[in-house]
């Protein structure tokens, strides 16, 4: 059977490994891959334009890279991307639902239970709530 | 909610796409970034320096002028939704220069809040823990000090509170600030209060309508009450521009600009109110830098002093964010547009916020708070003090000029429609006539040492410290032209370019499409 997988990139994980992983499940099944690149700009400053520009131009580029890996790992495999302007958890429920994706890949890095819970990681937030299965993806630190 | 497809073009459709802000989050965040608590602990005591216990006019009036200079900041987001606000619409009603000038105002102005809110946050901070110790300037400035790294740092790292502790916080704040108020008054409209402080009798005042009308102060004294006033509405601007975000745009953030304004206004009313009948006017004056502390002491249980205090905090950390983020946003889109070092668009990887506005802004408050605290120290000059009067200058400057912006850039429809007419222009008018007298009338006022606070090279020290910011933004400005003359080739859009705000498609030309040898825009920028 083939696998679609919706892959979280970009932020404190970075999601290089969750996206290697979930490209390896995908080519086994002859499954696809869509990369979403979510992100929210805090609402206690004005918004718009510039600063949006700016950051999408860095969503094309992480997902560019990570693209990039991925067509040299895994000749032939379905890479589609999605940039999402909302919470990166919104985003990744919302691509996988439309898309009626099996999975959703998220990286996990090094933040601790007690900081996660406070601040609201991703990880934490997206297992408890997404209505299709989550495969969470250990990423190693990189500072 | 908007999903962006990468391919084929990349970069859609520019500006913000409706979508996920319920109408609670709306008021949430409209009310939490204006910060009541904060701005009520920052102000009272001021405002009430300046006209007694006619303090809930200025309170109230106030915010005349800020609600119309929201009207233009809503008609100014249609034509372009740009982070750098008040330096885009500059740049595209006045020209670049004015423009640059325009988005250094606002920077200017956040820089001059962020001594006050370091301070106040020092104090309160204090105490919380040793009452004795709030006096000691040296050890509340290092506290203010480190208060300002953390609320940098987390700009910089992009940490949002959960929409669960932000509805927590904001209601322990505004029910702490109710109760304050209700006892408050019942205290005074009942047999009153007497407390000595400081060797000096205070007692209660029953509190009356008239304090609500002007009858009986003096310009002077409506205008030094308003310079402060301003202040206590900023960041309620927030609530009008994030509209396009709300879930149901057509009515959220009307409704939620009207819910949150209203919730604002009564708690301000109410709670200046209070605290200026409690112990009557004379005392908030006296103990103006702590006022709203000593007042909770009196009227207060002392566990809610405790939780009044981190309210106040908690309140002045919402309110740090709001003057950091306008800042650093206004210094990205300055370098993003080509006015400025382009190093000030520099976003981080990871936290997608701008890394090198944020830290360099840090870094500039914290040189500007040290520098009033020693000036404060080794003169006979409080600077400190003064910057908190002059905060609303900053204010009232760049407030004021974009209301004459939506004029000027609107001009081609005022006259279209009634409607029109009293809201793009009567309103944002009135509203920039309004706050740039209160500028001029604070200039000639504050110019000589009779207006306190002392004197800075003979000049009053208000109007140095509200005007010595702004002055050194000329220099910067002809810098930055030799630097990056291709931005200074712009021109402003002209008028007949320029879309029917009322129509569905309000979006201008990106910035850069008028340039001196194109001034019509022909051929370029035509919407990718």
């Amino acid at each position: 059977m083939a696998v679609q997988l919706v892959v979280g990139v970009g932020g404190d994980s970075g999601g290089t490994e969750a996206a290697r992983f979930a490209a390896t499940v995908a080519a086994a099944t002859q499954g696809s891959l869509v990369l979403v690149f979510g992100y929210e700009v805090s609402p206690m400053g004005p918004r718009g334009g510039a600063l949006e520009d700016e950051i999408e131009a860095i969503g094309i580029e992480i997902t560019d890279a990570v693209k990039a890996q991925l067509a040299a790992s895994h000749p032939g495999l379905a890479v589609d991307v999605e940039l999402v302007r909302d919470r990166p958890v919104e985003s990744l429920i919302q691509v996988a639902l439309t898309r009626g994706a099996d999975a959703i890949v998220v990286g996990h890095g090094g933040r601790g239970p007690m900081r996660g819970a406070l601040l609201g990681s991703i990880t934490y937030e997206i297992v408890h709530r997404s209505p299709v299965p989550v495969v969470v993806v250990p990423e190693p630190d990189e500072e | 909610m908007s999903v962006i497809e990468h391919e084929p073009s990349g970069m859609a459709d520019k500006g913000l796409k409706g979508g996920s802000l319920g109408l609670v989050a709306v008021i949430v965040i409209g009310v939490a970034s204006t910060a009541p608590g904060y701005s009520l602990a920052a102000s009272v005591g001021f405002v009430t320096d300046s006209v007694a216990e006619k303090a809930p006019f200025i309170i109230l009036f106030a915010f005349v002028p800020m609600a119309c200079i929201a009207a233009a900041f809503y008609y100014l987001n249609k034509a372009d939704p740009d982070c750098g606000t008040n330096f885009t619409w500059g740049v595209r009603s006045f020209g670049p220069k004015a423009g640059w000038i325009a988005g250094w105002g606002c920077i200017v102005a956040d820089l001059v809040i962020m001594p006050n809110l370091a301070g106040i946050s020092g104090q309160y901070l204090v105490l919380l823990f040793d009452e004795s110790a709030a006096d000691n300037i040296w050890l509340t400035t290092f506290i203010g000090i480190l208060f300002i790294l953390a609320m940098t740092w987390i700009c910089w790292k992009g940490i949002e509170m959960s929409a669960r502790s932000q509805v927590l916080l904001l209601s322990t704040e505004l029910i702490v600030l109710a109760v304050f108020a209700v006892i408050a008054l019942s205290k005074s409209f009942g047999d009153g209060i007497t407390r000595t402080f400081n060797d000096v009798e205070y007692s209660s005042v029953k509190p009356s309508l008239s304090w609500m009308s002007p009858s009986g102060i003096s310009a002077s004294s409506i205008t030094a009450g308003l310079v402060v006033a301003v202040f206590i509405y900023w960041g309620w601007d927030t609530c009008v521009s994030v509209n396009e975000e709300a879930k149901d745009s057509a009515t959220t953030p009307g409704r939620a600009a009207v819910l949150s304004t209203l919730i604002l206004l009564a708690i301000y009313l109410v709670v200046t109110y209070g605290a200026v009948s409690l112990l009557g006017p004379q005392f908030v004056t006296d103990n103006a830098d702590e006022a709203l502390f000593q007042l909770g002491k009196a009227a207060l249980p002392d566990w809610m002093v405790k939780l009044l205090v981190i309210s106040i905090l908690t309140s002045a950390a919402a309110s740090c964010q709001t003057t950091i983020l306008p800042a650093t946003r206004t210094m990205l889109s300055m370098g993003s547009h080509g006015a400025a070092p382009p190093k000030l668009a520099q976003i981080d990887r990871k936290r997608l916020t701008p890394d090198f506005s944020t830290w360099l802004f840090g870094v500039g408050s914290i040189a500007w708070y040290l520098l009033l605290v020693i000036i404060s120290n080794n003169t006979d000059t409080d600077a400190y003090s003064a910057s908190i009067a002059a905060v609303g200058m900053a204010i009232a400057v760049y407030y004021g000029l974009s209301g004459i912006s939506c004029i000027v850039y609107y001009r081609r429809f005022l006259t279209k429609t009634a409607k029109n007419f009293f809201l793009i222009g009567v309103l944002p008018g009135f509203g920039g006539v309004v706050l740039l007298y209160v500028f001029c009338k604070t200039v000639w006022d504050s110019r000589n040492a009779e207006y306190g606070y002392g004197t800075l090279f003979g000049v009053g020290t208000v109007l140095v410290i509200g005007t010595l910011l702004l002055v050194v933004g000329v220099p910067l400005m002809l810098w930055c032209s030799r630097r990056y003359p291709l931005f200074f080739t712009y021109r402003p859009d002209p008028a007949d370019l320029v879309k029917d705000p009322n129509q569905a498609d309000t979006l201008a030309a990106p910035l850069g499409t008028y340039t001196r040898s194109n001034p019509t825009g022909a051929g370029a920028g035509k919407d990718v």
